[in-house]
Parts: structure tokens; sequence; C-alpha cells
């Protein structure tokens, strides 16, 4: 679609409920991009303070995901699950762009505890395979991800059973005789527990997080375009200031030190080697023993360690990926 | 871009097969019933006004097997043909393509009536240029019989007959069955080792017991009794009471039994003398079924049987065939077939009926104009 006015603003779907939108609105927030609702707290259109070529409208989680899908927003925060289940070809009408840090959870097989001789997907195999001789009926799995089941059971060679489509309080369908076993979303488990089932070992279908999601489909007029730029310069300024920290030391051979906490700890050298202290990036995980090793084995009397709010750098490679696969994509 | 059907329409009518013309638009519950879940993602669904789900005809066999069922006793001698479009997502191609086919039901000459589909298909086949058809027969009452002679246990065979047809699954089950994938110690070792030496059905009794004071009741649709059942199955397999090393050498020296008929029938005497298995039975149908072939001019050169071949459909009960082009689209079949006596009871039918057919996919054969 190539007919799109070249003024056609950018359309970033947010979620209108919830924590997964408390999340991504602290999340645009953090980033710089404060999302402001337009009108009254009840409307579903929004936009971005000094962006005036980004509207946002908020929708649910699922409808955020099939409006990408056909193309009628160009960005969205969606969960993973939801893309897997709801596009069946989502690699390629969509793309991933980043991974948000909240909104965890996996989608998982699980039956009720009292099947103490079922421990794997294989063990599941025998039992479905059987179910029907015994018992003049399918096995019945209930479940909102019917694609992902669908999916994961033939990987697993499991084709005798039925699914029992489920819109709410799938984890009490067990219990309630509504199915026999389910593939359901959980967090901490603790939701299975206290209904009695538990999970499969081989049974995580998919660990699932928010995304930030592009529409290749959509109409990506040149003001679209740009601020697509903008947005994600921003997002990947605060990615990168999430996942980094800056540590400071005062060692005496900054080049070999750097030498040294690049190859073990994977730290860079944003501001290079010559002067004052030693500045390094280093990912949030390896920060103790950076610290550590920098007093041990290079010296340091002091070592400050600081959160970054955002890190700018020269080149994008998220913007460039995704611009990349906007020129490519045919339709 | 289409094939000339009027050559195949009469072969298939003078050779005594009547044409029927099921519905498009059909009932998807009969179709999930016989096939499982795994075939929904296939189907073209859509809903009647009352809600019922509909799709459109997947494939004919059921169809004519339902035809048959409402227009009179299951059990009387019919032939039928059939030729039309059907319905399936299909990844890179057309959801609409056309089959051909027949099914022959009720002949309890089962071994004839083999040979005669199979014939009929090779001709078939040969209208539509296949000259050097590669046909690959497969019985899964061989497998059946050997692993009911090795005498093994009914849940172990219930496995392997399941992963038939599937060399990978099979090779897989096998290995499991013999203990072999059991990798550390089996979930609750504890309690398994107390019961050990315990007789089967005091075991049984123990396990019962302990899902119901723990107060388990939601076990699903599952049984304390059947839960405890396949519980002390996989101790006995944890304990080394799979498959052993005698049995599982036969399997795997029966899998490995190809080629012409008349080689692998003398394959499969000696293989029966040597391992002492009384499969004598299956053994004179195969012959049976080759003489027919045989009778009827099939070049033996063409037909090459495995022994571990099965079509993956769970309603195929014996003979199965597969006619591939040479010349055409690799490990694609041009014609599948084989024997399904036990479709017409899950549809409906009282008992087993004999029943055999093929179909011939037409958009899988060359165009000739």
């Amino acid at each position: 679609m190539t007919d799109a006015p070249l003024d056609a603003p950018l359309i970033l779907a947010v979620p209108s409920k919830g924590r997964l939108q408390e999340n991504a609105n602290a999340f645009f927030a953090r980033a710089g991009l404060p999302v402001m609702q337009s009108g009254s707290e009840r409307s579903y259109r929004g936009r971005i303070a000094g962006l005036p070529d980004v509207e946002i409208a908020y929708l649910s989680a699922s409808e955020i995901t099939r409006e990408l899908a056909a193309g009628t927003v160009h960005l969205g925060v969606t969960g993973r699950d939801l893309v897997e289940e709801e596009v069946t070809d989502f690699g390629q009408r969509l793309e991933l762009v980043l991974p948000l840090g909240f909104g965890h959870a996996d989608v998982v097989v699980a039956v009720p505890e009292g099947w103490i001789d079922v421990a794997t997907m294989a063990d599941l195999d025998d039992v479905a395979a059987d179910f029907r001789p015994r018992h003049g009926r399918w096995l019945t799995v209930a479940t909102k991800y019917v694609n992902l089941t669908r999916r994961f059971f033939h990987e697993h060679g499991i084709a005798d059973y039925r699914i029992v489509e489920s819109l709410g309080a799938t984890e009490g369908a067990p219990a309630s005789g509504a199915a026999d076993l389910i593939v359901d979303i959980t967090t901490t488990g603790s939701t299975l527990s206290a209904n009695a089932l538990k999970v499969l070992t081989d049974g995580v279908i998919l660990r699932s997080e928010a995304h930030l999601v592009a529409s290749l489909p959509a109409n990506w007029s040149g003001a679209a375009r740009g601020a697509l730029r903008t947005i994600l310069d921003r997002i990947e300024a605060e990615a990168a200031g999430r996942s980094l920290r800056e540590v400071r030391a005062d060692v005496s051979d900054a080049e070999g030190a750097a030498l040294v906490a690049s190859d073990r700890f994977g730290a860079t050298t944003p501001f290079g080697t010559s002067k004052g202290p030693l500045t390094l990036h280093c990912p949030a995980g390896k920060v103790y023993q950076c610290a550590e090793w920098l007093r041990t084995g290079a010296g340091a009397r002091t070592v400050t360690v600081s959160r970054l709010d955002m890190l700018f750098s020269a080149t994008s490679p998220l913007t460039a990926h995704l611009l990349g696969r906007l020129d490519a994509y045919t339709g | 871009m289409t094939v000339d059907t009027a050559p195949l329409r009469i072969l298939l009518s003078e050779a005594g097969y009547r044409f029927v013309d099921p519905p498009i638009l059909s009932e998807a519950a009969v179709f999930l019933e016989v096939a499982g879940e795994d075939l929904r993602r296939r189907l073209y669904m859509t809903s009647g006004p009352d809600g019922r789900e509909l799709c459109l005809r997947p494939e004919f066999t059921i169809p004519v097997c339902l035809h048959h069922l409402a227009t009179g006793d299951a059990h009387r001698v019919a032939d039928y043909a059939y030729l039309g479009p059907v319905f399936r997502h299909r990844a890179g191609a057309s959801g609409e393509f056309h089959q051909a086919g027949v099914e022959s039901f009720g002949r309890t000459d089962r071994a004839t009536a083999d040979g005669d589909v199979l014939a009929l298909a090779i001709d078939a086949a040969n209208l539509y240029g296949v000259a050097n058809p590669d046909v690959r027969i497969g019985d899964s009452l061989l497998f059946s019989a050997v692993i009911d002679a090795l005498g093994i246990a009914p849940g172990w065979k219930r496995r392997l007959s399941r992963a038939f047809g599937d060399p990978a699954r099979l090779a897989a089950a096998v290995e499991r069955v013999s203990g072999g994938t059991t990798a550390g110690a089996p979930a609750h070792a504890g309690f398994l080792a107390a019961l050990d030496g315990t007789d089967h059905a005091a075991a049984h009794r123990i396990v019962e017991d302990l899902l119901s004071i723990a107060g388990i009741r939601s076990v699903g649709g599952r049984t304390a009794g059947e839960i405890a059942d396949r519980f002390l199955e996989q101790s006995s397999l944890a304990a080394g009471g799979g498959l052993d090393a005698r049995a599982r050498a036969a399997i795997e020296r029966f899998l490995a039994i190809e080629g012409r008929p008349d080689v692998a029938l003398a394959a499969l005497r000696s293989f029966a003398a040597e391992e002492t298995l009384d499969i004598a039975g299956v053994l004179d149908g195969f012959e049976k079924r080759s003489e027919g072939l045989a009778r009827r001019g099939i070049d033996f050169s063409r037909l090459h049987f495995s022994s571990g071949f099965g079509r993956r459909l769970d309603y195929y009960s014996g003979f199965v065939f597969e006619i591939h082009d040479p010349d055409g689209m690799a490990g694609q079949p041009v014609i599948g077939g084989g024997r399904y006596d036990r479709l017409l009871p899950a549809l409906g039918a009282r008992t087993s009926v004999p029943a055999v057919g093929f179909s011939l996919w037409l958009d899988r054969v060359k165009v000739t104009s």
C-alpha cells in the first residue's frame, strides 16, 4: 500500500486497561514519550507530548494484536503469547521490535496433581491415546490458546484430544469437569497450585513478555517513518540505559583494565580510556563481579556505580533493521 | 490447467463402481471425531444458523461411508466411486483441489478385494502418465501379530502400535518401552521401592487408597483406578520390566524386512521360524493377497513392501499402499489407499465392516491435454 498521504500519522496502540496499561504508560514515560489521553479519562484516543505525528489508540491487548496484523495501527504494545496465538504468520507480518521487561507470563500445559503417573508430554500422549477406548470420549483440553495448543500438541505427536474453548477461569475447568487438563498462562504458578494443577516438565509452550510490535502491512508514510525513528531512538536509549550500569573506577592502567572488563563482563568504554577515571558501561547483571574485580584485580580504591536514565548512540540497529524490513515488505 | 477426467470416470464405472456425489458442506464433528483435533487447523470451518460447526469436506472417504450407512444395511456389498473438489488449508497451495477414488464395502474376500483395489489404482495412475509407478505397500496386521506373538505387555503394545508407520516415533517408542530413556530416578522413587515385591492387585489398591487419602478428587475425567494402573506400569518400566532384549531385537529385525512381496514373504517366513513366532495366519493372508496381485498381472518389480510402512491415519487397519510417480513430485503420493475395517463402526455401524479404497490427488498428476 503506497497510497498513504505523506503526512498520515503513526498510530501507536496502547493497552486500554489494567496492569498492562499502567506498565506501558510507565515505560513510555521513562523513555521520554509521555502518553496523554485526550479529553476525558474515557477517551480512546491520545497523543505524545511534542510528537504531533503520533496518535495513540487505546485498545485491548488482543485487539492490538489483530489491528497490527491487519495493518490498521503501526506500532503496539502486546504480549508475545497473543501474537503467536492470534497471528499464524506473525513472522511475515509483524516485527517483535523489543521486549519491554514487563507482563512476564508462561503459557503452560497443566494437569491435575492427582495424575501421579504423568510428568511429561510423552506421558500425556499415552494418556490421550488410551482415553477414548476407556471413556468413549476424547481427552479434553480447556484453553483460550487454541492455536498454540494445537501446534504444541502436534509437535509432540499428540492427536487424540479435543479443545474446549475457555474464555475465563480456565484453571477451574478440571475441577468443574469442563475439561481434563488445561493450557493457560501463569506468572507465579500459585493459581495453578490453588487449583491442584501441576505443569508438565516439558510443558512450557512459550515464555511470554510484553513487546513493542511493529506492523509491516501498515501504511508507513514519510511522517510515520519520521515518528518511528524518534520513538525507537528514545526507546532504545531507555532500554540500553535499563540494561547497563555506569561504572567508574580510579584504576592505574585504564586500557588494560578495560580489556579485561570487556572480556570478562562484557563492559564497554563509551568515552575511551585516555583521560580521568575509567568509565565503563557494564551489563546490569555483571556489576557486582565487575566492581569486585576492579578493586581486587585492577587496584582501584574507589568504584562508583550509577544507573543510566538514557543512552543515545549514533547508530540505531533496531531502527535500521525495522526500516529495512518495511522496505522489503511487499504484502 | 484442468486434467481430463472422462477416461477416469469410464475406468472406474466399467470396474463396477457407482459414482456418488456426497454434499460438500458437512458436519465438522464427524471428521474431528475420526481424525482428532489436529485436523481442525486444516478444515475450512463455518457454522450453521443453529451454531453447529460445519466444514467443507476435506476428503471423500467419510462422506461416502455416511452415504453408505444412510442408504441401507451397513454390511451389504457396495462399490462407490467419487470425483470432485475437496478443501484443506495447505501452506503455499490452493485450499481447493480435486480428488477421485473408490470405496469398496462389505467384501469378505478381503485378500482378493485388496488386490482388486490396488490393481485398479495402478490402472488409474497409468491413465495420468504414471508409466513406471513406484508402489509402496505395508500391512500393520503383520506388526500387530509380531508384537502379540512376542507376548509384550498390553501397555507397551498400545504405545508401539500407536507409533507404527512413523519410523522416528516408532524407534523412540521402542527405546522408551525398553526403559532406555528413563534417565535418573523416576518420580516417587521411594514410594515405588516400598511397593516393590507387592503383587499387582495389592499395589493397585495401595495406590488407589493413597489417592483417596490425599483427597485427590480433581483428576479431570480420569479415575483413581486408571491412574494407579498407569503409575504401576511406569514403575515396572523403571524396575526393568520393559521390553526385553530378545523382543527388542526381534522387533528391529522385523522392521528391517522389505523388498518385492515374494522376497519379503520368504524373509518374513524365515524370520518367524527363527524367532519361533506364530504369525502363520497373517502370513497366509499376505501370501494370498500377493497371489491375487500376480494373477492380475501386476509387475512385482514395481511393488515395494516395507514391514514398517503404514499410513498415519487411525482408521487404517491392515493393508495400505501409496503410488508414487518417480518422474513427479518427490515425497507426495499420487494415490493413497488401503483397508479400513474400523471406520464404518466408528461412524455408527454396529460391527466391523470390510472396507478398502483409494484416493487419487488430481492436483498431483501431470496435466494431459
